[in-house]
């Protein structure tokens, strides 16, 4: 029996928003490795849970693997319960389906803006301009509201299938209300007709179809076409990834991310090896290859982000803790960074030692590989731009590694134009 | 003529008329604004309404239509709006 003292229970940084429940954080130990994710939820949301647990379409949505697996704990679980039962009708662990609610005849779909919002606003400015909407959406936390979404729809733009109904019409509600009910104008209350379900499901999947027609085009960036253009050659390329299996496949590990991953190919070669690959990159096109080609894997462990690692996802929201740092949120056990310094150093200005050291707060195994002065990639960075890096080199990069980590092994790649390091942290 | 049209209009319709109407006339003359005491979902409220009535008819089509589809070409046209939904 666990004694309750020892057990740490913290209430998650960004779960204060739903009063019917809230996500903690259960860790047995302080500074304990393993840590459980529980829900706890009020007498209303725990009703509606059980409700839904006995639907068949979340049954099937569970065994298909679309929802996290969702199990309501018993009062005797001994890792925990006793401490979050208080104030809580239940305990959950896992997934938010506090989000689900029955529907009642004549409601109408109250998620409506918040979709368009987080979801359709900006798959619309992505498909329909070509418009990045990563850095946009990391700004409203929210989503985008409608009448900033459709600033972007002028003219003709607007006629584009359904801007008018879901973005220009609900921008032009909200401005009139807004104008009419400034200053010190009073609210008027506006109560909802009744919604019949034909209207809510109508709705639905007029949004589901528009979103399905939605599409992107990959352009042809170097990155992209990667896999077709790398600068190695194949018995190099095979050298390389015995390298990084000789090293990943060590030990079974929890988490690897993969920066600068490209379009993968690492990070399929040691997903075999963990039980989650966090494959991250700057190029949205190569993220996009990665993310088609593991779609309609149900086994797949690889999670793509789209994300500039030299302005990586901040904290945000409220205390800047709604949302926590990327690099704050749960750490990798290994770190593959291959051909990615180069980038950093030549495009991004920043310096190897900075780079390094932030390398080493990660706490985690680092197979890293440098590109050193004489590759083609690197003389192509350096073609127009004006001689400040004297300091990249492979020499002075060993020695400024070895101020945090240890080389455990190294390995000459492609004649000496690369070299690719196995590092464990000082 | 309009004040016919306008005396004829009652129950549910009129009043969507009447949010509509308002929409056009104010699309023309409001400027944007920044919201302060209001709150940005509460447009929700009209416009699912009414882009709520206007998929409803073309859920109560598809309904229909598929169900005529079924007895027509069989079991396919069913597995298709099941699809659908």
């Amino acid at each position: 029996m666990m004694n309750k003292m020892e057990i740490r229970v913290e209430a998650n940084t960004g779960s204060f928003r739903d009063p019917v429940n809230q996500v903690y954080e259960v860790k047995p130990k302080p500074g304990s490795e393993k840590v459980r994710i529980l829900r706890g939820l009020s007498n209303e949301a725990l009703s509606n849970y059980k409700q839904l647990s006995a639907e068949t379409f979340f049954r099937k949505a569970l065994d298909a693997g679309y929802v996290v697996k969702t199990e309501l704990l018993e009062a005797n679980d001994k890792d925990g319960n006793t401490v979050l039962a208080d104030g809580w009708a239940g305990v959950l662990e896992h997934i938010d389906v506090a989000s689900v609610e029955p529907w009642e005849e004549g409601e109408p779909w109250v998620g409506y803006r918040q979709f368009c919002s987080m979801f359709l606003a900006p798959l619309m400015l992505r498909s329909y301009l070509g418009i990045d909407h990563l850095p946009i959406l990391r700004s409203f936390i929210d989503g985008i509201p409608p009448i900033e979404a459709a600033k972007y729809f002028t003219g003709t733009k607007r006629f584009k299938k359904g801007i008018l109904s879901h973005i220009v019409f609900p921008a032009k509600v909200e401005n009139s209300i807004a104008k009419r009910e400034r200053d010190d104008a009073p609210a008027r209350q506006r109560t909802s007709n009744k919604h019949s379900k034909a209207m809510v499901l109508g709705l639905v999947q007029s949004l589901k179809r528009l979103v399905q027609k939605l599409s992107i085009e990959i352009k042809h960036t170097d990155w992209s076409q990667y896999d077709k253009t790398h600068s190695y050659q194949e018995a190099e390329l095979d050298a390389k990834k015995a390298f990084v299996i000789k090293h990943a496949s060590t030990t079974k590990r929890q988490y690897v991310w993969d920066i600068g991953c490209n379009t993968g190919t690492f990070s399929k070669i040691t997903s075999e090896y963990c039980k989650q690959v966090i494959s991250i990159d700057g190029d949205h096109d190569a993220v996009e290859q990665l993310y088609l080609k593991e779609k309609n894997n149900t086994n797949s462990n690889i999670l793509p982000l789209v994300m500039n690692l030299a302005n990586i996802s901040p904290g945000q929201g409220w205390a800047c803790s709604e949302r926590q740092a990327f690099d704050q949120r749960r750490k990798p056990d290994l770190v593959l960074c291959l051909a990615l310094i180069h980038h950093l150093r030549l495009s991004a200005n920043i310096p190897n030692v900075l780079f390094l050291k932030w390398l080493r707060s990660l706490e985690s195994a680092v197979i890293l590989e440098f590109v050193n002065r004489e590759d083609e990639m690197v003389v192509k960075l350096l073609t127009n731009k004006k001689e400040q890096y004297e300091d990249y080199n492979l020499d002075q990069f060993v020695a400024q590694a070895e101020q945090f980590f240890t080389i455990k092994d190294r390995e000459s790649l492609k004649g000496g134009k690369r070299e690719i390091f196995y590092l464990i942290p000082r | 003529m309009k004040t016919i049209f306008m005396n004829k209009r009652n129950g549910f319709a009129a009043k969507l008329l009447t949010m509509m109407q308002a929409w056009l006339i104010s699309s023309l003359i409001f400027p944007a604004t920044a919201f302060a005491y209001v709150d940005p979902g509460s447009g929700s409220v009209i416009v699912t309404t009414i882009l709520g009535l206007i998929a409803a008819i073309g859920y109560t089509f598809r309904k229909y239509y598929y169900r005529v589809k079924r007895m027509i070409v069989g079991k396919n046209a069913e597995e298709n709006r099941q699809d659908d939904e």
